[in-house]
Protein backbone atom coordinates (compact mmCIF):
# COMPACT_ATOMS: atom_id res chain seq x y z
CA UNK A 1 0.00 0.00 0.00
CA UNK A 2 2.90 2.64 0.94
CA UNK A 3 4.36 1.64 -2.32
CA UNK A 4 1.44 2.40 -4.34
CA UNK A 5 1.15 5.77 -2.60
CA UNK A 6 4.54 7.08 -3.14
CA UNK A 7 3.59 5.84 -6.79
CA UNK A 8 0.75 8.11 -6.82
CA UNK A 9 2.90 11.02 -5.33
CA UNK A 10 4.88 10.91 -8.27
CA UNK A 11 2.74 10.53 -10.62
CA UNK A 12 0.93 13.97 -9.53
CA UNK A 13 3.87 15.63 -8.82
CA UNK A 14 5.37 15.01 -11.96
CA UNK A 15 2.12 15.64 -14.07
CA UNK A 16 1.67 18.79 -12.35
CA UNK A 17 5.01 20.32 -13.07
CA UNK A 18 4.13 19.75 -16.65
CA UNK A 19 1.23 21.90 -16.32
CA UNK A 20 2.89 24.57 -13.95
CA UNK A 21 5.42 24.97 -16.64
CA UNK A 22 3.24 25.78 -19.25
CA UNK A 23 1.65 28.46 -17.41
CA UNK A 24 4.51 30.01 -15.86
CA UNK A 25 6.09 29.83 -19.68
CA UNK A 26 2.76 31.91 -20.94
CA UNK A 27 3.22 34.22 -17.50
CA UNK A 28 7.09 35.33 -18.57
CA UNK A 29 5.60 35.47 -22.44
CA UNK A 30 2.64 37.67 -21.61
CA UNK A 31 4.34 40.27 -18.58
CA UNK A 32 7.06 41.36 -21.23
CA UNK A 33 6.76 45.02 -21.96
CA UNK A 34 5.38 44.87 -25.73
CA UNK A 35 2.66 41.88 -25.35
CA UNK A 36 -0.16 42.46 -26.73
CA UNK A 37 -3.31 41.82 -24.44
CA UNK A 38 -5.59 41.27 -27.12
CA UNK A 39 -3.70 38.29 -28.51
CA UNK A 40 -2.26 37.07 -25.77
CA UNK A 41 -4.06 38.17 -22.41
CA UNK A 42 -2.16 37.66 -19.05
CA UNK A 43 -3.15 35.11 -16.36
CA UNK A 44 -5.11 38.36 -14.44
CA UNK A 45 -6.87 38.68 -17.20
CA UNK A 46 -8.05 35.06 -17.54
CA UNK A 47 -8.67 34.53 -13.49
CA UNK A 48 -11.22 37.83 -14.08
CA UNK A 49 -12.94 36.57 -17.34
CA UNK A 50 -13.43 33.55 -15.52
CA UNK A 51 -14.34 35.48 -12.14
CA UNK A 52 -17.16 38.03 -14.11
CA UNK A 53 -18.41 34.81 -16.02
CA UNK A 54 -18.56 32.99 -12.77
CA UNK A 55 -20.83 35.19 -10.42
CA UNK A 56 -22.92 36.33 -13.55
CA UNK A 57 -24.04 33.09 -13.89
CA UNK A 58 -23.58 33.22 -17.32
CA UNK A 59 -20.58 30.69 -16.87
CA UNK A 60 -22.65 27.91 -14.86
CA UNK A 61 -25.50 28.38 -17.23
CA UNK A 62 -23.15 27.48 -20.48
CA UNK A 63 -21.95 24.77 -18.47
CA UNK A 64 -25.23 23.09 -17.65
CA UNK A 65 -26.37 23.15 -21.19
CA UNK A 66 -23.15 22.16 -22.76
CA UNK A 67 -23.47 18.79 -19.95
CA UNK A 68 -26.51 17.96 -20.78
CA UNK A 69 -25.85 17.98 -24.50
CA UNK A 70 -22.57 15.79 -23.87
CA UNK A 71 -24.29 13.34 -21.16
CA UNK A 72 -27.43 12.69 -23.59
CA UNK A 73 -25.42 12.29 -26.74
CA UNK A 74 -23.20 9.88 -24.98
CA UNK A 75 -25.51 7.84 -23.37
CA UNK A 76 -27.72 7.54 -26.30
CA UNK A 77 -24.64 6.95 -28.45
CA UNK A 78 -22.86 4.49 -26.91
CA UNK A 79 -25.86 2.25 -26.03
CA UNK A 80 -27.00 1.71 -29.75
CA UNK A 81 -23.33 1.27 -30.45
CA UNK A 82 -23.33 -1.25 -27.48
CA UNK A 83 -26.14 -2.79 -28.15
CA UNK A 84 -25.56 -2.65 -31.94
CA UNK A 85 -22.24 -3.66 -31.80
CA UNK A 86 -22.89 -6.93 -29.74
CA UNK A 87 -25.06 -8.00 -31.96
CA UNK A 88 -22.82 -7.22 -35.29
CA UNK A 89 -19.82 -8.70 -33.46
CA UNK A 90 -21.98 -11.77 -32.28
CA UNK A 91 -24.10 -12.86 -35.28
CA UNK A 92 -23.20 -13.49 -38.86
CA UNK A 93 -26.30 -12.68 -40.52
CA UNK A 94 -26.41 -9.08 -38.58
CA UNK A 95 -23.03 -8.65 -39.67
CA UNK A 96 -23.57 -9.43 -42.77
CA UNK A 97 -26.42 -6.65 -42.92
CA UNK A 98 -24.88 -4.11 -41.58
CA UNK A 99 -20.95 -4.22 -41.58
CA UNK A 100 -20.93 -2.81 -45.62
CA UNK A 101 -23.37 0.27 -44.32
CA UNK A 102 -20.77 1.10 -41.34
CA UNK A 103 -17.90 0.48 -42.97
CA UNK A 104 -19.32 2.82 -45.59
CA UNK A 105 -20.52 5.72 -43.18
CA UNK A 106 -17.08 5.27 -40.60
CA UNK A 107 -14.87 7.06 -42.59
CA UNK A 108 -17.36 10.29 -42.71
CA UNK A 109 -16.61 12.74 -40.31
CA UNK A 110 -19.64 13.32 -38.08
CA UNK A 111 -19.20 16.96 -38.09
CA UNK A 112 -19.91 16.93 -42.30
CA UNK A 113 -23.86 15.68 -41.07
CA UNK A 114 -23.93 19.16 -39.52
CA UNK A 115 -25.52 20.64 -42.66
CA UNK A 116 -27.98 18.23 -43.59
CA UNK A 117 -28.90 17.82 -40.25
CA UNK A 118 -29.84 22.00 -39.70
CA UNK A 119 -31.76 21.54 -43.16
CA UNK A 120 -33.82 18.48 -41.79
CA UNK A 121 -34.12 19.09 -38.38
CA UNK A 122 -32.99 22.80 -37.49
CA UNK A 123 -30.67 24.36 -34.93
CA UNK A 124 -32.37 23.12 -31.94
CA UNK A 125 -31.25 21.31 -28.90
CA UNK A 126 -32.07 18.24 -31.12
CA UNK A 127 -29.97 18.63 -33.62
CA UNK A 128 -27.30 19.26 -31.38
CA UNK A 129 -27.92 16.14 -29.49
CA UNK A 130 -27.92 14.05 -32.53
CA UNK A 131 -24.21 15.11 -34.07
CA UNK A 132 -22.98 14.11 -30.55
CA UNK A 133 -25.05 10.86 -30.65
CA UNK A 134 -23.87 9.93 -34.48
CA UNK A 135 -19.97 11.13 -33.29
CA UNK A 136 -20.24 8.37 -30.18
CA UNK A 137 -22.08 6.05 -31.72
CA UNK A 138 -19.50 5.43 -34.57
CA UNK A 139 -16.32 5.49 -33.10
CA UNK A 140 -17.75 2.93 -29.93
CA UNK A 141 -19.91 0.58 -32.46
CA UNK A 142 -16.06 -0.20 -34.32
CA UNK A 143 -14.68 -1.12 -31.15
CA UNK A 144 -17.72 -3.04 -29.67
CA UNK A 145 -17.90 -4.95 -33.11
CA UNK A 146 -13.90 -5.55 -32.31
CA UNK A 147 -14.12 -6.99 -29.31
CA UNK A 148 -16.93 -9.22 -30.16
CA UNK A 149 -14.64 -10.92 -33.09
CA UNK A 150 -11.44 -10.98 -30.38
CA UNK A 151 -13.04 -13.03 -28.47
CA UNK A 152 -11.17 -16.17 -27.51
CA UNK A 153 -12.32 -19.40 -29.64
CA UNK A 154 -11.24 -21.65 -26.34
CA UNK A 155 -14.14 -19.41 -24.31
CA UNK A 156 -16.61 -19.95 -26.48
CA UNK A 157 -15.71 -24.08 -26.73
CA UNK A 158 -15.32 -24.22 -23.32
CA UNK A 159 -18.83 -23.08 -22.60
CA UNK A 160 -21.02 -24.75 -25.46
CA UNK A 161 -19.18 -28.10 -24.07
CA UNK A 162 -20.71 -27.00 -20.46
CA UNK A 163 -23.90 -27.33 -22.29
CA UNK A 164 -24.46 -23.18 -23.02
CA UNK A 165 -26.64 -22.71 -25.78
CA UNK A 166 -25.42 -20.09 -28.20
CA UNK A 167 -27.32 -17.26 -26.60
CA UNK A 168 -25.98 -18.49 -22.97
CA UNK A 169 -22.36 -17.73 -24.60
CA UNK A 170 -23.17 -14.81 -26.38
CA UNK A 171 -24.02 -13.44 -22.43
CA UNK A 172 -21.68 -14.84 -20.18
CA UNK A 173 -18.47 -15.17 -22.57
CA UNK A 174 -18.77 -12.84 -25.21
CA UNK A 175 -20.15 -10.17 -23.42
CA UNK A 176 -17.40 -10.04 -20.20
CA UNK A 177 -14.78 -11.19 -22.54
CA UNK A 178 -15.35 -8.16 -24.99
CA UNK A 179 -15.35 -5.51 -22.05
CA UNK A 180 -11.95 -4.25 -22.05
CA UNK A 181 -12.40 -3.54 -26.00
CA UNK A 182 -15.93 -2.22 -24.94
CA UNK A 183 -14.88 0.25 -22.29
CA UNK A 184 -12.06 1.51 -24.72
CA UNK A 185 -14.52 2.74 -26.94
CA UNK A 186 -16.66 4.03 -23.72
CA UNK A 187 -13.65 6.49 -23.63
CA UNK A 188 -12.69 7.27 -27.19
CA UNK A 189 -16.57 8.40 -27.51
CA UNK A 190 -16.22 10.75 -24.76
CA UNK A 191 -13.38 12.70 -26.14
CA UNK A 192 -15.63 12.43 -29.36
CA UNK A 193 -18.26 13.53 -27.48
CA UNK A 194 -16.40 16.98 -26.24
CA UNK A 195 -15.34 17.21 -29.70
CA UNK A 196 -18.47 17.25 -31.42
CA UNK A 197 -19.71 19.34 -28.63
CA UNK A 198 -18.08 22.43 -28.95
CA UNK A 199 -18.16 22.24 -33.10
CA UNK A 200 -21.93 22.02 -32.64
CA UNK A 201 -21.88 24.71 -30.32
CA UNK A 202 -19.90 26.98 -32.56
CA UNK A 203 -22.39 26.66 -35.42
CA UNK A 204 -25.59 27.38 -33.95
CA UNK A 205 -25.89 27.09 -30.15
CA UNK A 206 -27.39 30.46 -28.23
CA UNK A 207 -25.83 28.82 -24.85
CA UNK A 208 -23.07 26.50 -24.00
CA UNK A 209 -19.43 26.32 -23.38
CA UNK A 210 -19.26 27.05 -27.48
CA UNK A 211 -21.53 29.88 -27.87
CA UNK A 212 -18.54 31.65 -25.07
CA UNK A 213 -15.87 30.59 -27.41
CA UNK A 214 -17.94 32.43 -30.44
CA UNK A 215 -18.83 34.97 -28.30
CA UNK A 216 -15.44 35.82 -27.13
CA UNK A 217 -14.08 35.62 -30.66
CA UNK A 218 -16.76 37.98 -31.83
CA UNK A 219 -16.20 40.56 -29.14
CA UNK A 220 -12.09 40.08 -29.67
CA UNK A 221 -12.27 38.73 -25.44
CA UNK A 222 -9.65 36.38 -25.48
CA UNK A 223 -9.38 36.02 -22.22
CA UNK A 224 -12.88 34.61 -22.19
CA UNK A 225 -12.23 32.42 -25.26
CA UNK A 226 -8.63 31.22 -23.29
CA UNK A 227 -10.82 31.04 -20.10
CA UNK A 228 -13.26 28.21 -21.95
CA UNK A 229 -10.94 26.28 -23.49
CA UNK A 230 -9.23 25.83 -19.64
CA UNK A 231 -12.58 24.89 -18.61
CA UNK A 232 -13.19 22.29 -21.53
CA UNK A 233 -9.39 20.77 -20.96
CA UNK A 234 -10.40 20.83 -17.01
CA UNK A 235 -14.41 19.02 -17.60
CA UNK A 236 -12.51 16.55 -20.18
CA UNK A 237 -10.16 15.65 -17.21
CA UNK A 238 -11.99 15.07 -14.56
CA UNK A 239 -14.69 12.82 -16.63
CA UNK A 240 -11.94 10.69 -18.28
CA UNK A 241 -10.53 10.22 -14.69
CA UNK A 242 -14.35 9.22 -13.41
CA UNK A 243 -13.83 6.75 -16.51
CA UNK A 244 -10.81 5.12 -15.63
CA UNK A 245 -11.98 4.40 -12.22
CA UNK A 246 -14.88 2.85 -13.56
CA UNK A 247 -12.44 0.97 -16.01
CA UNK A 248 -10.15 -0.47 -13.28
CA UNK A 249 -13.46 -0.97 -10.74
CA UNK A 250 -14.98 -3.24 -14.25
CA UNK A 251 -11.16 -4.77 -15.07
CA UNK A 252 -10.31 -6.12 -11.67
CA UNK A 253 -9.87 -9.33 -13.73
CA UNK A 254 -7.62 -8.48 -15.99
CA UNK A 255 -4.46 -8.30 -15.99
CA UNK A 256 -3.46 -5.09 -18.29
CA UNK A 257 -5.89 -3.12 -15.99
CA UNK A 258 -4.51 0.51 -15.12
CA UNK B 1 -23.28 -46.05 -18.57
CA UNK B 2 -21.76 -43.90 -21.29
CA UNK B 3 -19.69 -45.76 -24.00
CA UNK B 4 -18.24 -44.00 -26.76
CA UNK B 5 -18.29 -46.21 -30.67
CA UNK B 6 -16.50 -44.77 -33.20
CA UNK B 7 -17.34 -46.56 -37.03
CA UNK B 8 -15.24 -46.22 -40.24
CA UNK B 9 -14.32 -42.33 -39.26
CA UNK B 10 -13.28 -40.94 -41.81
CA UNK B 11 -12.53 -36.87 -41.94
CA UNK B 12 -11.87 -34.41 -44.89
CA UNK B 13 -10.91 -31.21 -44.45
CA UNK B 14 -11.73 -29.18 -47.99
CA UNK B 15 -13.91 -32.32 -49.18
CA UNK B 16 -14.33 -32.17 -53.05
CA UNK B 17 -12.01 -29.48 -53.40
CA UNK B 18 -8.49 -29.75 -55.27
CA UNK B 19 -6.62 -29.30 -52.01
CA UNK B 20 -9.02 -31.38 -50.08
CA UNK B 21 -6.72 -33.20 -47.36
CA UNK B 22 -7.84 -36.42 -45.49
CA UNK B 23 -7.00 -35.96 -41.96
CA UNK B 24 -8.37 -39.15 -40.50
CA UNK B 25 -8.94 -42.19 -42.13
CA UNK B 26 -11.08 -45.16 -41.11
CA UNK B 27 -10.98 -45.47 -37.49
CA UNK B 28 -12.88 -47.63 -35.68
CA UNK B 29 -12.56 -47.76 -31.90
CA UNK B 30 -14.29 -48.27 -28.89
CA UNK B 31 -13.85 -46.45 -25.29
CA UNK B 32 -15.88 -48.35 -22.38
CA UNK B 33 -17.82 -46.80 -20.06
CA UNK B 34 -15.94 -46.09 -17.32
CA UNK B 35 -12.06 -46.94 -18.69
CA UNK B 36 -9.06 -44.23 -18.97
CA UNK B 37 -8.30 -44.11 -22.48
CA UNK B 38 -5.23 -42.52 -24.26
CA UNK B 39 -4.76 -41.43 -27.40
CA UNK B 40 -1.50 -40.66 -28.62
CA UNK B 41 0.43 -39.75 -31.36
CA UNK B 42 3.15 -37.52 -33.35
CA UNK B 43 1.56 -33.64 -34.04
CA UNK B 44 -0.19 -33.75 -37.38
CA UNK B 45 -1.94 -37.42 -36.60
CA UNK B 46 -5.79 -36.13 -36.01
CA UNK B 47 -5.41 -36.72 -32.34
CA UNK B 48 -7.02 -33.41 -31.31
CA UNK B 49 -9.51 -33.21 -34.51
CA UNK B 50 -10.59 -36.79 -33.47
CA UNK B 51 -11.43 -34.98 -29.86
CA UNK B 52 -12.66 -32.45 -30.53
CA UNK B 53 -15.69 -34.36 -33.05
CA UNK B 54 -16.22 -36.70 -29.80
CA UNK B 55 -16.87 -33.27 -28.24
CA UNK B 56 -19.18 -32.22 -31.23
CA UNK B 57 -17.25 -28.96 -31.72
CA UNK B 58 -16.77 -30.90 -35.30
CA UNK B 59 -18.74 -32.93 -37.40
CA UNK B 60 -16.88 -35.33 -39.34
CA UNK B 61 -17.28 -35.69 -43.13
CA UNK B 62 -17.74 -39.94 -42.97
CA UNK B 63 -19.04 -42.45 -40.54
CA UNK B 64 -20.40 -42.14 -37.13
CA UNK B 65 -19.90 -41.16 -33.82
CA UNK B 66 -21.53 -42.30 -31.12
CA UNK B 67 -22.19 -42.23 -27.25
CA UNK B 68 -24.46 -45.03 -25.98
CA UNK B 69 -25.96 -45.49 -29.74
CA UNK B 70 -26.29 -42.11 -30.00
CA UNK B 71 -24.91 -40.24 -32.74
CA UNK B 72 -23.08 -37.62 -31.35
CA UNK B 73 -24.27 -34.05 -32.69
CA UNK B 74 -23.37 -30.60 -31.59
CA UNK B 75 -21.46 -29.97 -27.99
CA UNK B 76 -23.22 -31.47 -24.83
CA UNK B 77 -22.89 -31.16 -21.23
CA UNK B 78 -22.68 -35.06 -21.10
CA UNK B 79 -19.20 -34.66 -22.67
CA UNK B 80 -17.16 -32.12 -21.12
CA UNK B 81 -13.61 -30.98 -22.31
CA UNK B 82 -10.36 -29.71 -20.93
CA UNK B 83 -8.16 -27.89 -23.42
CA UNK B 84 -4.64 -27.27 -24.17
CA UNK B 85 -4.97 -23.88 -23.82
CA UNK B 86 -6.45 -21.72 -20.44
CA UNK B 87 -9.58 -21.72 -20.97
CA UNK B 88 -10.32 -20.35 -17.27
CA UNK B 89 -12.62 -17.48 -17.48
CA UNK B 90 -10.48 -14.52 -16.47
CA UNK B 91 -13.30 -12.07 -15.78
CA UNK B 92 -14.83 -14.91 -12.82
CA UNK B 93 -13.09 -15.57 -9.88
CA UNK B 94 -12.37 -19.10 -9.15
CA UNK B 95 -15.59 -20.47 -7.61
CA UNK B 96 -17.38 -18.60 -10.43
CA UNK B 97 -15.85 -20.71 -12.83
CA UNK B 98 -16.27 -24.13 -10.86
CA UNK B 99 -19.88 -23.29 -10.78
CA UNK B 100 -20.52 -21.92 -13.88
CA UNK B 101 -22.11 -25.27 -15.48
CA UNK B 102 -24.65 -25.87 -12.82
CA UNK B 103 -25.29 -21.89 -12.85
CA UNK B 104 -26.39 -21.94 -16.51
CA UNK B 105 -28.73 -24.15 -15.76
CA UNK B 106 -30.23 -22.24 -13.30
CA UNK B 107 -28.66 -23.58 -10.23
CA UNK B 108 -30.17 -21.54 -6.82
CA UNK B 109 -27.02 -19.48 -5.16
CA UNK B 110 -26.93 -22.64 -1.95
CA UNK B 111 -26.44 -25.38 -5.21
CA UNK B 112 -23.82 -22.95 -6.62
CA UNK B 113 -22.02 -22.43 -3.46
CA UNK B 114 -22.47 -26.59 -2.13
CA UNK B 115 -20.85 -26.85 -5.81
CA UNK B 116 -18.34 -24.49 -5.31
CA UNK B 117 -17.05 -25.71 -1.74
CA UNK B 118 -17.27 -29.52 -3.24
CA UNK B 119 -15.19 -29.21 -6.11
CA UNK B 120 -12.63 -26.29 -4.96
CA UNK B 121 -11.82 -29.01 -2.01
CA UNK B 122 -11.44 -31.86 -4.63
CA UNK B 123 -9.21 -30.08 -6.70
CA UNK B 124 -6.96 -28.69 -3.97
CA UNK B 125 -7.98 -25.34 -4.70
CA UNK B 126 -9.41 -24.48 -1.22
CA UNK B 127 -8.62 -21.42 0.08
CA UNK B 128 -8.68 -19.65 -3.36
CA UNK B 129 -12.16 -19.38 -3.96
CA UNK B 130 -12.32 -15.58 -4.02
CA UNK B 131 -8.97 -15.28 -6.57
CA UNK B 132 -9.11 -13.94 -10.01
CA UNK B 133 -7.20 -16.36 -12.64
CA UNK B 134 -4.53 -13.58 -12.89
CA UNK B 135 -3.60 -14.93 -9.84
CA UNK B 136 -2.60 -18.61 -10.18
CA UNK B 137 -0.33 -20.30 -11.66
CA UNK B 138 -0.35 -22.15 -14.41
CA UNK B 139 -1.26 -25.45 -12.81
CA UNK B 140 -3.39 -24.29 -10.69
CA UNK B 141 -5.56 -22.22 -13.53
CA UNK B 142 -5.20 -26.03 -14.71
CA UNK B 143 -6.77 -27.37 -11.61
CA UNK B 144 -9.53 -24.52 -12.06
CA UNK B 145 -10.22 -26.02 -15.40
CA UNK B 146 -10.91 -29.70 -14.51
CA UNK B 147 -12.84 -28.62 -11.86
CA UNK B 148 -14.71 -26.69 -13.12
CA UNK B 149 -15.84 -29.89 -16.03
CA UNK B 150 -16.23 -32.16 -13.09
CA UNK B 151 -18.49 -29.69 -11.52
CA UNK B 152 -20.92 -29.98 -14.74
CA UNK B 153 -20.88 -33.63 -13.89
CA UNK B 154 -20.38 -34.90 -17.67
CA UNK B 155 -20.71 -39.12 -18.28
CA UNK B 156 -17.59 -37.84 -20.56
CA UNK B 157 -14.33 -36.45 -19.70
CA UNK B 158 -12.36 -35.45 -23.00
CA UNK B 159 -8.44 -33.96 -22.42
CA UNK B 160 -6.56 -32.52 -24.89
CA UNK B 161 -3.16 -31.99 -23.47
CA UNK B 162 -4.05 -30.33 -20.85
CA UNK B 163 -0.88 -30.63 -19.23
CA UNK B 164 1.15 -30.19 -22.12
CA UNK B 165 1.94 -26.60 -20.72
CA UNK B 166 3.17 -27.19 -17.20
CA UNK B 167 6.70 -28.06 -15.79
CA UNK B 168 8.03 -31.64 -15.42
CA UNK B 169 6.92 -31.56 -11.36
CA UNK B 170 3.25 -29.88 -11.52
CA UNK B 171 2.44 -32.71 -14.86
CA UNK B 172 3.31 -35.47 -12.68
CA UNK B 173 1.35 -34.57 -9.51
CA UNK B 174 -1.59 -33.20 -11.26
CA UNK B 175 -1.68 -36.50 -13.16
CA UNK B 176 -1.96 -38.53 -9.94
CA UNK B 177 -4.41 -35.67 -8.52
CA UNK B 178 -6.34 -36.43 -11.90
CA UNK B 179 -6.33 -40.43 -11.13
CA UNK B 180 -7.23 -39.97 -7.75
CA UNK B 181 -10.53 -37.47 -8.70
CA UNK B 182 -11.65 -40.23 -11.39
CA UNK B 183 -11.26 -43.36 -9.23
CA UNK B 184 -13.60 -41.29 -6.99
CA UNK B 185 -16.17 -41.23 -9.91
CA UNK B 186 -15.36 -43.44 -12.65
CA UNK B 187 -16.22 -41.48 -16.02
CA UNK B 188 -15.19 -42.52 -19.32
CA UNK B 189 -11.75 -40.01 -19.97
CA UNK B 190 -10.21 -39.96 -22.87
CA UNK B 191 -7.09 -38.09 -22.76
CA UNK B 192 -5.11 -36.67 -25.85
CA UNK B 193 -0.93 -36.53 -24.99
CA UNK B 194 2.33 -37.05 -27.24
CA UNK B 195 3.88 -37.96 -23.89
CA UNK B 196 4.01 -41.67 -23.75
CA UNK B 197 4.86 -42.08 -20.09
CA UNK B 198 1.33 -39.52 -19.44
CA UNK B 199 -0.43 -41.86 -21.44
CA UNK B 200 0.98 -45.18 -19.81
CA UNK B 201 0.55 -43.58 -16.47
CA UNK B 202 -2.92 -42.65 -16.54
CA UNK B 203 -4.63 -45.21 -19.01
CA UNK B 204 -5.99 -48.74 -19.02
CA UNK B 205 -5.99 -48.60 -23.08
CA UNK B 206 -3.51 -46.63 -24.88
CA UNK B 207 -4.73 -45.82 -28.85
CA UNK B 208 -1.34 -45.34 -30.76
CA UNK B 209 -2.05 -43.16 -33.93
CA UNK B 210 -0.04 -42.73 -37.25
CA UNK B 211 -0.05 -39.50 -38.79
CA UNK B 212 -1.06 -38.14 -42.40
CA UNK B 213 -3.72 -39.44 -42.76
CA UNK B 214 -4.10 -40.06 -38.85
CA UNK B 215 -4.60 -43.89 -38.96
CA UNK B 216 -5.40 -46.15 -35.81
CA UNK B 217 -1.98 -47.65 -35.96
CA UNK B 218 -1.97 -50.10 -32.74
CA UNK B 219 -4.24 -50.58 -29.26
CA UNK B 220 -2.02 -51.14 -26.32
CA UNK B 221 -3.66 -52.13 -23.20
CA UNK B 222 -2.09 -51.45 -19.82
CA UNK B 223 -2.44 -53.81 -17.21
CA UNK B 224 -0.30 -52.23 -14.22
CA UNK B 225 -2.49 -52.10 -11.16
CA UNK B 226 -4.40 -49.26 -9.86
CA UNK B 227 -4.53 -47.24 -7.80
CA UNK B 228 -0.98 -45.83 -9.70
CA UNK B 229 1.76 -44.69 -7.61
CA UNK B 230 4.70 -42.72 -8.89
CA UNK B 231 7.01 -45.58 -8.35
CA UNK B 232 5.44 -47.52 -11.14
CA UNK B 233 7.17 -45.31 -13.75
CA UNK B 234 10.36 -47.00 -12.95
CA UNK B 235 9.28 -50.82 -13.33
CA UNK B 236 10.22 -52.87 -15.48
CA UNK B 237 7.14 -53.57 -17.50
CA UNK B 238 6.29 -49.43 -17.63
CA UNK B 239 9.37 -48.92 -18.92
CA UNK B 240 8.75 -52.15 -21.82
CA UNK B 241 5.73 -50.40 -22.71
CA UNK B 242 7.12 -47.37 -23.31
CA UNK B 243 10.45 -48.61 -25.59
CA UNK B 244 7.26 -50.64 -27.47
CA UNK B 245 5.19 -47.33 -28.04
CA UNK B 246 8.28 -45.36 -28.81
CA UNK B 247 9.59 -47.97 -31.41
CA UNK B 248 6.38 -47.48 -33.11
CA UNK B 249 5.96 -43.89 -32.80
CA UNK B 250 9.20 -43.08 -34.56
CA UNK B 251 8.32 -44.41 -37.79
Amino acid sequence: MKKMSAFNTRRVVLGCLSVSAVIAIYALVTSRAGNNPALLPPIGDIITSFWTNLTSGSLLTALGASLFRISAGFLIGTTLALVLGCLIGWYRNIEFLFDPLIEAVRPIPPLAYIPLIIIWFGIGEFSRVLIITIACFMVCVVNVIAGMKNVPAVYEDAASTMGATRFQVFRTVAVPAATPFIITGYRVALAAAWTTLVASELLAAQNGLGFLLQEGRRYFLTDQVMMIIMIIGACAFIMDRIFRRIQAHLMQWSETRE
Amino acid sequence: MPEINIENLTHTFGKGQPNELTVLDNINLTFESGSFNAIVGTSGCGKSTLLKMMAGLFTPSDGSMKLDDKVIQGTDRRRGMVFQQDAVFPWMTVAKNISYGPRLRGASAAQQREIEAKWTQAVGLKGFEDRWPRELSGGMRKRVDIGRVYANDPDVLLMDEPFGALDAQTKERMQSDLLDTWSQSRKTVVFVTHDLEEAIFLADKIVVMSARPGRVHHIETVSLPRPRTDAMRLTDEFIQIKRRLWEMLDH
